[in-house]
């Protein structure tokens, strides 16, 4: 959910019907128009990037530790909180009205630590905004938390897959439909595809459109040559965005995200 | 819409027991998006002191866990927020919401001063999380019955949590305190018939087979929203 494990806040979306399946380029060029935050000017988001931390694995680290140990926040706290920055930030890039597939579906791949537990909430709370969630969850942890978790999703008929759909491959592009969780291996048509290093990101692996970072950018974000990079989880006590000198930019009135590019 | 105050014990019973909610998670959404609400009616740019102050009262109970989790919202979004807790709680998250506002360098205050004019100068608004519907009003004694004394008596804006503290959550009521706001939780209690005053609803988490089951008809939050204007 945050430090190391809050790489990707959902990893990935891709809205599927009959087994096709959106390219994010092919994404890109449809809904480019609608997407403008109005919120956000060009000049404001540059200067926002430059100054904004971007924390290394032994920061992100300490920074969890402390928000659990010093503030005492609860994992079930902080998680409710990023996984809803993290469907506010979708339905921000890929508003309702937005999607080409109707019913507004969206493929949710949860691993197996607090990551999935995010992508969890967030389908929840998707579904809750009227889209259409599905949820592949292949290894599910047996901690009380992520069975409650999974529990309110299947409560709200968000249906669980058992695998993967069906993907139609188009050459020259990596395909952006593998779970984001670190040291998951897949086979795409291109060969192994590696997840992500925290800080130096991973050339062959995941291309996604959206990244949301969760409390701060980590250093791999320099790497994402995505679309839309948001900052969630809007929950740091002020005392300890001094300490490690986050500069985190200002969130736009009760907005839980921020878009950073 | 309105339910009773058996209904909405019930519905809270099942979110925890059949759904797999956890307290501390409807307690935080429902602060945030309480938090939500008072900023859409006391907006930063209108509060007219100096510092946007914010009086943040909270009880033992359910309730004031609500008060807490938003107070530290509020002060996320801004505000500068004080805590007041009349009675300390043997709640385990009680206890850790608490602790939170603590570190997160939230004043507390030890006592609330009787003289009003004291809490109309120095804040721009009260939040009321002291009473919830759960609350048995005939065994409200002290320190309760003087805080809601002092609330009675303010000038300064109040918005309420659930209903405002004092009231039986079945009935209307003609001489407790009378808010500028009341933030429903999950669902609006049948004494908010008689409200008068802005009415938000907060807890945007309500599955959909349940407000069937319970015939809510809730009103639509529009896009991300967390909160309804009802």
């Amino acid at each position: 959910m945050l430090g190391v494990r809050a790489l990707f806040g959902i990893g990935l979306l891709v809205t599927s019907r009959g087994g096709s399946v959106l390219t994010h380029t092919g994404a890109c060029a449809r809904i480019a128009s609608n997407i403008y935050s109005k919120d956000l000017t060009h000049r404001q988001a540059c200067t926002m990037a430059d100054t904004i931390k971007y924390l290394g694995q032994e920061e992100a680290q300490h920074i969890d530790e402390e928000l659990f140990d010093e503030y005492s926040f609860s994992v079930d706290q902080l998680m409710e909180l990023a996984g809803l920055s993290c469907a506010t930030a979708v339905s921000k890039g890929y508003p309702l009205q937005s999607l080409l597939k109707s019913p507004p579906r969206v493929l949710v791949i949860c691993g197996p630590g607090n990551n999935g537990g995010d992508g969890l909430v967030c389908a929840r709370h998707l579904k809750l905004f009227g889209y259409e969630p599905s949820v592949l969850y292949p290894k599910r942890p047996s901690k009380q938390l992520f069975q409650n978790l999974t529990t309110q999703c299947e409560k709200m008929d968000i249906s669980f897959l058992t695998e993967m759909p069906e993907v139609q491959h188009k050459p020259q592009r990596s395909i952006p439909h593998r779970s984001h969780c670190r040291g998951a291996r897949f086979i795409s048509h291109t060969g192994y595809i590696c997840s992500w290093d925290v800080e130096n990101g991973c050339p062959d692996g995941i291309q996604p459109d959206m990244l949301i970072s969760l409390t701060a950018p980590k250093k791999a974000a320099n790497h994402f040559k995505g679309r839309y990079h948001f900052l969630g989880g809007r929950f740091v006590p002020p005392a300890l965005e001094q300490k490690y000198q986050l500069n985190l930019p200002q969130y736009p009135g009760t907005d839980c995200v921020h878009q950073l590019n | 819409m309105f339910c009773s105050k058996e209904e909405a014990v019930a519905m809270e019973t099942e979110l925890l027991r059949d759904y797999g909610f956890g307290r501390q998670q409807l307690t935080e959404m429902l602060g945030h998006a309480c938090a939500t609400a008072i900023t859409q009616v006391f907006p930063l740019a209108s509060l007219e002191k100096r510092q946007p102050t914010v009086l943040v009262a909270c009880g033992p109970d359910q309730n004031g866990c609500v008060g807490l989790a938003c107070a530290r919202h509020l002060r996320v979004f801004e505000y500068i927020p004080t805590v007041f807790i009349p009675k300390r709680s043997s709640d385990a998250l009680h206890q850790d919401l608490r602790l939170q506002c603590e570190r997160m360098d939230l004043p507390f205050l030890s006592y609330l001063p009787t003289e009003v004019q004291l809490i109309n100068e120095a804040y721009n608004l009260v939040v009321d999380a002291v009473l919830g519907p759960e609350t048995e009003l005939a065994s409200v004694g002290e320190p309760f019955t003087g805080v809601l004394q002092t609330l009675r008596g303010l000038k300064a804006p109040i918005a309420s949590l659930d209903i405002p503290s004092g009231w039986d959550a079945d009935e209307s009521s003609s001489d407790g305190i009378s808010p500028a706001l009341l933030v429903s939780l999950m669902t609006p209690k049948r004494c908010a018939l008689s409200f008068s005053g802005a009415h938000f609803l907060a807890g945007r988490f309500l599955p959909f087979d349940l407000q069937r089951k319970y015939e809510l008809n809730l009103p639509k939050f529009s896009g991300t929203d967390a909160v309804v204007q009802l």
